[in-house]
């Protein structure tokens, strides 16, 4: 089988699942729904892991294989075809994607048992998984866009999939409003990129054309700003993070998926596979460098003193991606593909420890019988001990402590940090800081993950009163994918890149990204740096800002309870506490606005629907005055017809018969 | 000297009399003859004209005229039969369902004056054989 | 009369007016209702409005018969039929209205015979007096009414209603006043004269014959056929109107009767003194119209076209002044006979479609009628 099909067929299993599900739910064996889907996440996986080994083995320099296009649509100068493209990035995306959802598929098998809408649910993922496929492979910017928004709509379908609850309903529509706002730029920027890219909407070809001839800058900077709002709406940055938090209303194997491993990341990807045209805006990538920086700090700063153990994580997630976009911004400053492959690591990283995280906060609240706060339970390590030390791997992998896969990813973004800080020819300062915000929030991370564990884990067994006979180990079901995303957490890092640079590689043999270094080549006449270098001194900064924060978390939390703040910090804690009261400013500076406005249109509305009522009226008024005339009695109606007909004979004798 | 006119006048008198009777009056046998005058106006206005132009096509006319009259006369009577029985009534305005929804029926605001049943006073014979409780009056 | 024709005073139209104004109010006043009936008042405002109307009636059309018995016959009946209608229509009690209702009848066939139609006045005594009041006698026995009911003695609209039928009377009226002529002032016009003019049948019959031979007369062009066709005319025309007495024919014309202006020449009411002095002026052109046309045929051997038709440009105003005198007619005598006559020859269509209603109408008489059995 060639690859291009095998792509296609790699999109066709997930939807394929979805219409077996409906069937099944229509048969009405819902209760089966979980084998179309994981079958078809597995087949998925495995063919991607097929055309990953085709494109390892390929002889080519920069193998990309596309598949036929197919005219979508087309209109005037747009043309827009179908096509898909399987390339190192996107194999690499797809498979952590597939491999990802198998996973999550599996527990959520167990997890979501006994639950109403069980076909629902996994025919909504299916759905999901099939959109984030398209995305991931999608070759033309508007098939990109379609599995954008497709897999936001399958976003808003699963965070809001206890419906009947008002804030899961809530959290679903703030989810799909803050992000469309992000889906406006997106879409401004790809009718930018169309308009000054030759009319190409095909990624290859618009790249390919940009390259030949370059368009302002003042263009691509326009570009380049409206296609990171997207990302900034997708992947949860300052300043349309809020809606991850709120979206932790969903099942918590949709967090797992949705809000850690695969959506949010889309962004990163976007601006992956833009990287030809980031290189040729160095203040817009300051500006991604700097709003992924600020976004890390502010929700690694929140996240010190949540109570719910998933809004810890929500948190953290919206952090990790501020440290996917801090590599980003770095593109132009170092080889961009160094950059890239920073990001790009940490997205496959983060994946595994992220998910196991989630998943494992799920089977804790499975055990607590949905209670999830963390000061209701504790001391939980001899209750579920396969969760235990699960979570365990997932914190020091997310902490970054050698050996684990965070250390090697975090390493790289600390490393081109650092580089850009130093070798920066424009913003150099501004990359420093950033280079010094970001291990600050590394030992922030580190600190409020093992806080969380501690508080979860440690101190004395308290089991709250809703577990009710829960409060046991989790089935099978969900531990084997807990310890499998284990494994991964621990040894994925290890076994793809610091030995042998083969992540790196066959990165960089991206055509896009070959593109964008020959850009940087010329731009800064440096040649293009293949691989990534272990920098001890950055390491060991890492590791140690990572150990202190560990070790303020086992001081202040080892017993299990949450500690008395001391008094100079209250203010930060209080603020802290209420998400920096972000939620409340947004409240007042937009939705309060846009509220009056509705109700002012709503007024205005009203007056047009009472101008045509008056419209209407002046007939009826009409027939009102005349309708007495019509009495009932024959008298009347014959003097009618008297006055009349003396109306008319005054008017023949008078005028006529002169 | 010209006398065609004084009987077209005359006519025309009668049948606004008839008019006035037919639109203003509400008992049903009223309104019927003075429909019958109105035809009677006009008949009078047809032989006239039959006179001053010396010729009998207004005369045979006016006696199809009466033919007809006679006919919606029957037919007339035979309405008012059945409109009395219905109601128990002859009076024109009792028949007023037919007007537009929503507006209100007529009613007579003014109370008639009541006049003494006749024969209270009249004298009130005692059955044969008793005898009169009160004393005979003349 | 010369009453009522004293009172010249006014603009026709604005007794018209009051006329009806007035008697508007007195119906008003008249009809039958809980309040606001007057009687009195009304009375006196019909009385009133029926002075004001007579006088506009005579003032404007004149005297209604040229006799005075004609006269006083025709204002008895027309007094009576207005007066009944109008007690007719304001009376309370429908029996009383009903009798009221046989006098209107029975003063409007006075009117018919007046009018020279005794056949018709027999019928409509006959049928309405007869057979409708009996019909309606015996419907009334339904009403029992005693005392005050609604349909007595409430009225409909009072104002509006008799404001209407007012103003229409108004109307046809003032119709009739712009499509009469000033009859009382004209003496002479005999357009419109009712009983008709002192013309024999014969007379008639002769002058119009005369009259379209006269009519034929005026198209021909050639003169042996214009002579042949007025050999006679000059003489038999003075048969009828005779000659002027200035004339050479004065004596020469024997005469079967008298002539037309010789009858009439001691009458002295106005219609006799225009057919007279019409007779005159006839007498005059028929001499002047025959010379002249003898002057330009016979004067000379081959007369011109001009000459033809200076000889007969007078004919025409001749014709129309024979016609003229010729007048309508009468109605025939025999006026049961003839109207028999009219219906079967000319109307036969109408009165066997008339018999068909008759009939229709009264089985739907009887079907209407009929009380419906319930089925069981």
């Amino acid at each position: 089988m060639s690859d291009p099909d095998l792509a296609l067929l790699a999109l066709a299993f997930p939807l394929g699942a979805v219409f077996l599900v409906a069937l099944l739910a229509a048969l009405r064996c819902g209760k089966y729904a979980h084998l179309p889907t994981i079958g078809g996440f597995a087949m998925s996986a495995a063919v991607s892991v097929v055309m990953l080994v085709n494109l390892l083995t390929s002889p080519e320099a920069h193998p990309a294989i596309h598949t036929e296009p197919i005219t979508w649509f087309s209109a005037g100068l747009l043309n827009v075809s179908f096509t898909l493209t399987v390339d190192p990035l996107s194999a690499i995306m797809l498979t952590t994607v597939t491999f990802i959802a198998t996973w999550i598929a599996i527990f959520s098998a167990s997890y979501m048992h006994h639950d109403e809408g069980y076909a629902r649910y996994f025919g909504i993922m299916s759905l999901f998984v099939f959109f984030m496929c398209l995305l991931v492979l999608a070759n033309n910017f508007l098939v990109l866009l379609a599995g954008w928004e497709g897999v936001g709509l399958c976003s808003y379908l699963l965070v809001g999939y206890y419906y009947a609850k008002p804030s899961a309903a809530a959290a679903a529509r703030k989810a799909f409003l803050v992000t469309r706002l992000g889906d406006v730029g997106f879409v401004l920027g790809i009718f930018v990129l169309w308009r000054v890219g030759g009319y190409h909407t095909d990624m290859t070809l618009l790249f390919e054309h940009i390259k030949n001839v370059p368009p302002s800058s003042g263009t691509m900077v326009a570009a380049c700003l409206l296609l990171f709002c997207g990302a900034v709406g997708k992947s949860a940055q300052l300043p349309l993070y809020v809606w991850l938090p709120d979206a932790m209303e969903g099942p918590t194997p949709v967090s797992a998926l949705i809000h850690a491993a695969t959506m949010v990341t889309a962004g990163v990807y976007l601006l992956a596979r833009c990287a030809p045209l980031f290189v040729l805006a160095p203040s817009v990538q300051m500006i991604v460098c700097v709003t992924g920086g600020l976004t890390a700090f502010l929700a690694a700063f929140i996240a010190l003193t949540q109570t719910d153990l998933k809004r810890v994580l929500a948190y953290s997630t919206v952090s990790q991606l501020g440290f996917m976009f801090m590599a980003l911004g770095t593109s132009g400053v170092v080889t961009p593909s160094l950059a890239v492959t920073a990001a790009i690591f940490h997205l496959f990283t983060h994946a595994f420890f992220k998910a196991l995280l989630f998943l494992g906060s799920g089977s804790v609240m499975h055990a607590m019988g949905n209670v999830i706060d963390m000061r209701k339970f504790g001391g939980l390590r001899r209750v579920m001990p396969i969760t235990h030390i699960t979570f365990l791997c997932g914190c020091a992998a997310l902490a970054g402590l050698p050996i684990f896969a965070g250390f090697w990813s975090k390493d790289q973004i600390l490393d081109v940090l650092d580089h850009a800080g130093h070798h920066a020819l424009r913003y150099q300062m501004v990359y420093f800081t950033v280079f010094a915000l970001s291990l600050l929030t590394a030992g922030m991370t580190a600190y409020y993950t093992f806080r969380a564990y501690f508080l979860t884990f440690w101190g004395e067994t308290t089991i709250p009163p809703e577990a009710g006979h829960h409060a046991h180990e989790s089935p099978r079901g969900m531990t084997i994918p807990l310890i499998v995303l284990a494994i991964g957490a621990v040894f994925a890092g290890l076994a793809v890149e610091p030995l042998t640079h083969g992540f790196s590689g066959f990165l960089a043999r991206t055509p896009g990204l070959h593109t964008a270094n020959e850009a940087y080549a010329k731009r800064t006449n440096l040649a293009p740096t293949e691989h990534p270098h272990l920098n001890l001194t950055i390491a060991a900064a890492g590791t140690g800002v990572s150990l202190l924060g560990i070790a303020v978390a086992f001081v202040l939390f080892r017993s299990g309870k949450l500690a008395e703040v001391p008094a100079p910090l209250r203010p930060l804690h209080a603020m802290s506490q209420n998400k920096m009261y972000v939620d409340e400013v947004y409240y007042g500076a937009v939705v309060k606005p846009a509220e009056l406005l509705a109700n002012g249109s709503r007024q205005f509305d009203g007056f047009l629907d009472s101008l045509a009522r008056l419209v209407s009226f002046l007939p009826r008024l009409m027939a009102a005055a005349l309708r007495p005339l019509q009495n009932g009695l024959v008298q009347f109606y014959a003097l009618g017809m008297i006055l009349g007909l003396a109306v008319f004979v005054s008017f023949v004798v008078f005028k006529v018969s002169r | 000297m010209i006398s065609v006119w004084h009987y077209l006048a005359v006519a025309a008198v009668l049948f606004a009399l008839g008019l006035i009777g037919f639109l203003t009056r509400r008992n049903l046998i009223t309104m019927f003859l003075s429909a019958e005058l109105m035809l009677q106006g006009v008949v009078l206005n047809l032989l006239a004209f039959s006179r001053f132009h010396a010729n009998l096509s207004g005369q045979a006319f006016a006696l199809f005229v009466v033919t007809v009259a006679a006919c919606e006369a029957g037919i007339a009577m035979a309405l008012f039969i059945v409109l009395y029985r219905r109601n128990k009534s002859l009076d024109a305005s009792v028949w007023q369902s037919n007007r537009e929804a929503g507006v209100p029926s007529s009613v007579d605001t003014d109370a008639l004056p009541t006049v003494a049943a006749e024969g209270a006073d009249d004298p009130k014979l005692q059955p044969a054989g008793a005898k009169p409780q009160e004393p005979a009056r003349v | 009369m010369s009453l009522f024709a004293a009172m010249q005073t006014g603009n026709p139209l604005g007794q018209l007016a009051t006329a009806v104004v007035l008697g508007a109010l007195a119906i008003y006043w008249l009809l039958p209702r809980p309040r606001g009936r007057s009687i009195a008042i009304g009375t006196f405002a019909a009385i009133a409005s029926t002075v004001v109307l007579v006088s506009w009636v005579v003032r404007r059309f004149g005297d209604p018969a040229p006799d005075l018995v004609g006269n006083i016959l025709f204002w008895l009946f027309s007094a009576g039929a207005v007066g009944f209608g109008t007690i007719f229509v304001c009376q309370r009690n429908p029996g009383r209205g009903a009798i009221a209702f046989a006098f209107v009848i029975l003063s409007v066939c006075g009117l018919f015979l007046l009018l020279a139609a005794p056949f018709l006045m027999a019928a409509t005594i006959v049928i309405y007096a007869g057979a409708i009041i009996v019909t309606f006698l015996f419907v009334l026995m339904l009403s029992h009414a005693d005392g005050p009911t609604d349909e007595n003695d409430r009225t409909r609209e009072p104002m509006l209603g008799s404001l209407a039928g007012f103003a229409f009377l108004g109307l046809v009226l003032f119709a009739l006043y712009q499509s009469s002529p000033a009859a009382a002032s004209d003496t002479n016009n005999l357009e419109y004269a009712l009983p008709a003019r002192p013309v024999s049948g014969e007379e008639r019959a002769v002058l119009l014959e005369i009259a379209e031979q006269l009519g034929e007369v005026t198209k021909l062009q050639d003169k042996d056929a214009i002579l042949e066709k007025t050999k006679l005319m000059r003489d038999r025309i003075a048969e009828i109107v005779g000659v002027p007495p200035t004339s050479v024919d004065a004596v020469a014309v024997p005469s079967k009767r008298k002539s037309i202006p010789d009858r009439l020449a001691l009458l002295t009411d106005p219609r006799s003194i225009a057919t007279k002095t019409l007779g005159e002026e006839i007498r005059q052109m028929n001499v002047k119209a025959f010379n002249a046309l003898e002057n330009n045929l016979l004067s000379k051997a081959n007369p011109s076209a001009t000459d033809i038709q200076k000889s007969t440009e007078a004919l025409p105003a001749l014709r129309e002044k024979l016609i003229y005198l010729a007048g309508r007619g009468e109605l025939p005598a025999r006026n049961v006979a003839n109207i028999g006559y009219v219906l079967y020859s000319e109307y036969l269509l109408a009165i066997e479609m008339a018999g068909t209603i008759l009939l229709v109408a009264t089985i739907g008489t009887v079907a209407i009628a009929t009380r419906k059995r319930v089925s069981a």
